[in-house]
C-alpha cells in the first residue's frame, strides 16, 4: 500500500480510488474521522441569588412605608460612614453614581452635615453635597427608590433616580462618573468580579469607587441557631441565610477588576434584639431576606421558628443582657481607577528607614 | 397595611415568651452536645416547649 493512499484524508488530493483497492476496512474508518475544535469552556455563569424574588422582597419592604422607614437603621448609619470616607478625598465630583440607592440612603447621608473633627467646640462642616453637583441613584426597586421623593433632602442635592431591571449591567458609557459609591447593596449580586469591571469603566481615569457591603460573618448567629434548629427538629439543613463575600477575596476581587490602591477595611456593627421573631421581621421590612437560588420554598416551619428562638437565646444571648444580639459585619472597600499622575506605591527595596527602628522589636539575630 | 392589625409572628412571639422555663430546657440540651446532633436529640424537651407554647397561644 502506497502512503498517499493512506494520507488520502489528511491532504485532501483527489485521488482516483477503485473500490477495491481499499485494503481493509479497519484502517480507513479511523483515518477518515474528522473532529470539530473543541472550544475550552468560558467563566461558569454566576447564579447564585434569585434576581426576581429579591426584588419582589425590596417591593414588598417599600410598599409598608412606616415598617420600612423604621428599619433603615442599619443602611442610614452605614450610609453616613461610608460618607465619611469621602472626607479625606479633597477634590470636587462633578457627576457620582450611587449604584443601588436603596432608598437614597447616601443621597440623605451626603446632605447631613457632618461633626468637625478638629473644631472643639462641636462644629460642624459643609455637608458633602455641597463638593457633589449631581448624583445618579440606581435601584431595581421603583417602590424603594422612590420612597422619599418628597423628604427635604432631595432639594438640597441634584438626584436623578433611575430604575434599572437589574444592577449586573450598568447602562452607562466609559469615563463618564468622577466617583461610584455604593452601600449595602452589591452583597446581592451574582456576578461581582463582573459589575466591579463594569464600574471601573464606567469610571474616569484615576476616580475611586468606594462601597460598602455585607460580609462574611454577617447575622452567624441567626444562621447557626437556624442550622441547629433544623438539624434538631427535621434531621437536615437548608440555607436560610444567604451566603455572602469574605473579606479575604474583596482584595483580590478589586484587583482583578483593574482597581488600583486599594482599601479594604471590616467593621462589625452588634444590634440587639428582643427576640428572633423581630430580627427576622426587621429583615424582612428592610428587603434584605434570603433570595438564595436554591432554598427552600415558603416560609419555616412553627416548629423550627420554636426551636431556633430556644436555641438562639442559649447559645448566644449574653448572661444579663436584655436581648439577643445579632451581627452585621461590613467590607468598607475604596479602589482607584488607574490614570495618569496617580499615586503610585514606591518600589519593593527602596525604603530608606527601617521600620524596625520606629516600630521596635522584631530581631531575627537574637533568637 | 394599618399598623392596627396584629401580625401573625407578634402572637407567636408573645406566647413563646411565656414559655421561657421550657426554651431553656430545650435550648440547653441542644447546645450541650451541638457537634454530633442529630433528629430528636431534644424531643422530649421540646415537646414540653410545644405544649406549653400552645397553651399560651391559646390564652393570647
Amino acid at each position: 500500500m502506497s502512503l498517499t493512499k493512506l494520507m488520502r484524508p489528511l491532504v485532501r488530493s483527489r485521488i482516483p480510488t477503485s473500490t477495491n483497492s481499499y485494503p481493509s476496512a479497519t484502517i480507513t474508518p479511523c483515518l477518515a474521522r474528522r473532529t470539530y475544535a473543541m472550544q475550552t469552556p468560558g467563566n461558569p455563569v454566576m447564579e447564585i441569588f434569585n434576581r426576581r424574588v429579591k426584588h419582589l422582597q425590596k417591593d414588598r419592604a417599600a410598599h409598608n412605608v412606616e415598617e420600612s422607614r423604621k428599619t433603615d437603621y442599619i443602611k442610614d448609619e452605614v450610609a453616613m460612614r461610608l460618607c465619611e470616607r469621602l472626607l479625606d478625598i479633597k477634590r470636587d465630583f462633578p457627576q457620582v453614581l450611587d449604584l443601588g440607592a436603596n432608598s437614597c440612603n447616601i443621597a440623605r447621608a451626603l446632605t447631613t452635615p457632618m461633626p468637625d473633627p478638629a473644631s472643639e467646640t462641636g462644629g460642624t462642616l459643609e455637608p458633602l453635597a455641597s463638593r457633589i453637583s449631581h448624583l445618579t441613584c440606581i435601584e431595581t426597586s421603583a417602590g424603594l427608590l422612590n420612597r422619599d421623593m418628597s423628604h427635604g433632602f432631595n432639594e438640597k442635592l441634584a438626584i436623578t433616580r433611575q430604575v434599572v431591571p437589574d444592577l449586573e449591567t450598568l447602562p452607562y458609557a466609559e469615563n463618564s462618573f468622577d466617583a461610584v459609591l455604593s452601600s449595602l447593596s452589591i452583597h446581592w449580586i451574582n456576578d461581582l468580579p463582573s459589575l466591579l469591571a463594569q464600574v471601573n469603566k464606567v469610571l474616569k481615569p484615576d476616580a475611586p469607587f468606594i462601597a460598602a457591603m455585607f460580609g462574611g460573618d454577617t447575622l452567624f448567629e441567626l444562621r447557626t441557631s437556624l442550622q441547629l434548629a433544623d438539624l434538631e427538629r427535621r434531621g437536615g439543613v437548608s440555607p436560610h441565610v444567604s451566603p455572602l463575600a469574605d473579606v479575604r477575596d474583596v482584595g483580590g476581587l478589586l484587583n482583578k477588576a483593574g482597581f488600583k490602591m486599594l482599601t479594604v477595611d471590616i467593621e462589625d456593627i452588634v444590634v440587639e434584639f428582643p427576640d428572633t421573631f423581630s430580627l427576622m421581621a426587621d429583615l424582612q421590612a428592610m428587603g434584605e431576606s434570603n433570595a438564595i437560588l436554591h432554598r427552600e420554598m415558603g416560609p419555616l416551619s412553627r416548629e423550627v421558628l420554636l426551636a431556633n428562638e430556644a436555641i438562639y437565646r442559649q447559645l448566644h444571648m449574653e448572661e444579663g443582657a436584655r436581648g439577643i444580639p445579632a451581627t452585621f459585619r461590613l467590607i468598607y472597600m475604596i479602589g482607584w481607577k488607574e490614570g495618569a499622575g496617580q499615586a503610585q506605591p514606591l518600589e519593593r527595596g527602596s525604603g530608606q528607614l527601617n521600620l524596625k527602628d520606629i516600630l521596635g522589636g522584631g530581631s531575627f539575630e537574637n533568637k | 397595611m394599618p399598623s392596627t392589625k396584629t401580625r401573625p409572628i407578634e402572637k407567636f412571639a408573645k406566647a413563646t415568651a411565656k414559655c421561657s422555663a421550657e426554651a431553656a430546657a430545650y435550648g440547653k440540651c441542644v447546645v450541650a452536645d451541638y457537634n454530633a446532633i442529630h433528629k430528636d436529640m431534644c424531643a422530649k424537651e421540646f415537646l414540653k416547649l410545644k405544649d406549653c407554647f400552645l397553651a399560651a397561644s391559646k390564652k393570647v
